[in-house]
């Protein structure tokens, strides 16, 4: 115990892309010669994740999580640092390393497209060398967390997106990996499913004390998963720790919202109008000002309601993305 | 002269879109000459043993060649990608943006997609056609006049061939590579129909229109074209053309109903 | 080992699932093996006859002969790797193969031999029908006859490793196409595909003898006609292990740097 199942030191991926430009005279030069540029994908990373721990990494599109999560699985050599995995180098790709993680990837299939579901969940048992009574159980305990039932028999051609992603992580899952690499999970998936691919996850993590890394556009999924996040941008970490601290650093106001008995006035003085329905006002309230600002309108308006809240966390995101520091 | 005006469109998107890709220019000139040299290096080989082929000598079997690669040419620039894409569309059903545009629909879908560097195919082929007539007697203008028609007989066919393989689409929608079956025995055009036994020509004249493309025009070229044998093809072509036309209209009719 | 049988079987029975599926395609597909063979049965066949009958010691009805095992072997032989390679990167499937506990070659083996199990139940009985109608004719010995199966599994191995390592050149190019264009019409003049290899110019011949794609499918085809004495079918086996070797060399030194330029670019 003690033993960290990922340790990220200085991992750096930086790519060499060509440029090219638009237009008749550049596409001529082009013939002659290659201009490249390079792109830091991921610059300096350094994080650590305990066995057990589901983590979520956030950052916007290009921000650098896919090819972090590549390189950890082994698929991608780092041009600078270091990663542990499970006490394996990953792009070493041993074996003994590849039979203990697994990466799903949201919008691609590892299932055989034209085949029932459990003949693809056969082939795995062959390639990773699971023994009849291991795969029947893990197969069974799957299909009862997954709801897999009338699945199984299904060629994938003829499952919708929702059911597909069950099956294509109950096939991830089947040689009961230590470290889960989540990419994009949820993706494209209705809500009903989402949900229940998270319910899933949370489930699987409970019982077998996986390590879960977890990417997503969707905050729903990160809210219900994760109490901690890294996020990144630019391939760069901005912030790595639990997400209530993430909403205390970064949110620069408090949401107020007003129920007023008589029609509103001019509420500017007390902060920002958002919107104002009938007697219903919202306003954004500098963090700091909040108490000064709620005591005042207690005192001068007739309030009916008054709610002061944290700003949506998809906005405190954003405001971490666009590089803002922390008020 | 609105399907002239819709090609002509096409043909300048075409070429734009492809001369961003300046490199794709020198692959086609390779993967050219690769064929072109397999052809000929199959015609010397045979030639090095014999010095005729069921009576063809060998300056009109690379005549027959040039036609070969000519036409060749011609379904790899605007037929071939063209109807390839609408079948495409077809199984992804996108091809409701062809049919609410207010040009003929059978037109739109034939000349969609032109892939302008296999023109080099067609040059080639000409040239070889070139080098080919350089063997042989010179042609009075009537024979001239009956390669003409007998090449324009022959491309209507295929072209009329194309379009009924590609109609089936309508129906059976997982036909991805129906189109093998057309190159496959397309194949069979470099040599003249003439060697095979009978009933394998049949066949081949029947199921894919080979003979009638390829093989008629050189004959033209050889001196040995019969009236019969030109006026079989113009029948053929005519009749092929009206059965597409026909097909296709069967076709769309049954795509709107199905998606109504 | 009886991991491997184990996976084989599995990787096997999977791919013939899979086989079902395509029925229709695989029809095609064999349509396109068999026309090529058959074209040059007709046009040898109208060159003897031009020749007075027999050509090199072929006559119509050894041309049959010939073509007809030929097309057999040809497909027992072939693989289409290039394609496959080319499909998985442009798909992102890549990511997937590297992630398994096991090697990759052997995924494409297993359906490669699963595909040439499904296509015999349309492929003998064709080549039957053909035979019927052009009637092939050739002196079968008993020890050439029980060397052939030999033979043709070695020619197997030779044509799969270089085709799959020559497939590891998608890692460097996207022009793989013109790679495999330029391969299938090397083996179209040097396997014996547009003559048989006893017809071609004596430089053309001693080619063929230096290079790989006579073992990958004339070899085994000139052993069964009856074609090669006993020393040149000894030797040519042995030539056919050599090449074997060779390829499977080349693989053991390609395979890590694919896999490490793979890793440096992604997807």
């Amino acid at each position: 115990m003690g033993r960290a199942a990922i340790t990220v030191e200085g991992l750096a991926k930086t790519y060499v892309v060509p440029v090219r430009e638009a237009g008749m005279g550049a596409a001529f030069r082009s013939l002659f010669q290659r201009r490249t540029r390079e792109v830091a994908a991921v610059d300096a990373l350094e994080f650590s994740l305990e066995p057990g721990e589901v983590v979520g990494f956030l950052g916007p599109n290009g921000a650098g999580k896919t090819t972090t999560l590549k390189m950890l699985s082994g698929l991608l050599h780092p041009t600078r640092g270091s990663a542990q995995v499970l006490g394996f180098v990953p792009w070493r790709r041993e074996h003994a390393f590849l039979r203990q993680i697994t990466l799903v990837m949201g919008q691609r299939n590892q299932l055989v497209w034209d085949i029932p579901v459990a003949d693809s969940l056969e082939r795995n048992r062959a390639i990773y060398r699971l023994d009849a009574a291991r795969f029947r159980r893990v197969k069974s305990q799957l299909t009862e967390l997954l709801e897999l039932g009338p699945l199984l028999e299904r060629p994938v051609r003829n499952l919708s997106l929702g059911e597909r992603m069950k099956c294509e992580l109950a096939i991830a899952l089947l040689h009961e990996p230590s470290v889960l690499f989540l990419d994009e999970p949820t993706i494209g998936v209705d809500v009903t499913m989402q949900r229940r691919i998270r319910e899933f996850v949370a489930a699987y993590n409970e019982r077998t004390g996986a390590t879960v890394l977890l990417t997503s556009h969707y905050m729903a999924d990160v809210l219900a998963l994760c109490r901690r996040v890294i996020v990144i941008h630019h391939g760069k970490l901005l912030f790595d720790g639990q997400l209530s601290a993430l909403v205390a650093s970064f949110a620069s106001h408090k949401t107020v919202s007003v129920e007023l008995g008589a029609a509103a006035r001019d509420l500017s003085s007390y902060g920002e109008v958002i919107s104002r329905e009938g007697g219903r006002v919202v306003l954004h309230v500098p963090k700091a000002d909040t108490p000064r600002v709620t005591a005042r309108l207690l005192a001068d308006l007739p309030v009916l309601d008054l709610v002061v809240e944290d700003p949506p966390i998809e906005e405190v995101i954003e405001r971490v993305f666009a590089g803002e520091p922390a008020p | 002269m609105q399907a002239l005006r819709v090609f002509w469109v096409f043909a300048k998107l075409g070429f734009q879109n492809e001369a961003a890709y300046r490199a794709n220019f020198w692959i086609q000139i390779f993967e050219s000459v690769l064929n072109i040299a397999s052809a000929v290096g199959a015609i010397s080989l045979v030639f090095a043993r014999t010095d005729s082929l069921a009576g063809w000598r060998p300056a009109e079997l690379v005549a027959l060649l040039g036609v070969y690669f000519t036409v060749y040419g011609a379904i790899q620039v605007v037929i071939a990608p063209s109807l390839t894409k609408f079948m495409e569309d077809v199984r992804a059903g996108s091809l409701d943006f062809v049919l609410t545009k207010p040009v003929d629909a059978q037109l739109l879908a034939s000349t969609s997609e032109i892939r302008v560097w296999k023109l080099v195919d067609l040059a080639f082929g000409l040239a070889i056609l070139w080098y080919g007539l350089s063997g042989l007697e010179r042609i009075t203008p009537r024979e001239a006049a009956g390669f003409a028609l007998a090449l324009v007989a022959g491309a209507a066919t295929v072209y009329g061939f194309w379009m009924i393989l590609a109609t089936c689409a309508f129906w059976f929608v997982r036909l991805d590579n129906v189109m093998q079956i057309f190159w496959s025995m397309y194949q069979a055009g470099r040599w003249p129909v003439g060697i095979y036994p009978r009933w394998l020509g049949v066949i081949l004249t029947a199921l894919v229109p080979v003979a009638i493309a390829v093989t008629v025009p050189a004959e033209a070229l050889a001196g040995r074209l019969t009236p019969q044998a030109l006026l079989l093809a113009c029948a053929v072509a005519v009749a092929t053309l009206t059965a597409s036309r026909w097909f296709w209209k069967r076709g769309l009719r049954r795509y709107a109903g199905a998606s109504a | 080992m009886s991991f491997l049988r184990d996976l084989y079987a599995a990787l096997i029975r999977i791919a013939l699932l899979v086989e079902m599926q395509y029925r229709a395609s695989n029809l095609i597909w064999l349509i396109g093996m068999v026309v090529e063979p058959l074209i040059y049965l007709v046009v040898w066949s109208a060159a003897a006859n031009a020749q007075g009958g027999t050509l090199g010691g072929f006559g119509p009805h050894e041309f049959a002969a010939y073509y007809l095992v030929l097309a057999a072997v040809n497909q027992i032989t072939s693989g289409w790797h290039m394609w496959e390679f080319q499909f998985r990167i442009e798909q992102g499937q890549f990511a997937f193969l590297l992630l398994r506990p096991v090697h990759p070659i052997h995924g494409d083996l297993a359906e490669n031999l699963a595909h040439k199990l499904a296509m015999q139940v349309a492929l003998l009985p064709a080549l039957g029908a053909l035979a019927l109608a052009f009637r092939p004719h050739a002196e079968l010995h008993a020890w050439s006859t029980a060397l052939f199966p030999l033979a043709l599994g070695l020619a197997f191995a030779v044509r799969f490793v270089f085709e799959w390592t020559l497939a590891l050149a998608c890692f460097w190019t996207t022009r793989i196409m013109a790679v495999n264009q330029a391969w299938f019409a090397v083996l179209f003049f040097l396997s014996g595909r547009v003559a048989p290899l006893a017809l071609l110019p004596a430089w053309l011949r001693a080619l063929a003898d230096a290079l790989p794609f006579r073992f990958m499918v004339s070899f085994p085809v000139e052993l069964l006609l009856g074609r090669v004495s006993q020393a040149e079918a000894l030797s040519g086996l042995a030539l056919q292990l050599g090449w074997i070797g060779a390829g499977s060399l080349m693989l053991w030194w390609l395979w890590p740097r694919a896999v490490a330029r793979f890793s440096s670019v992604g997807n």
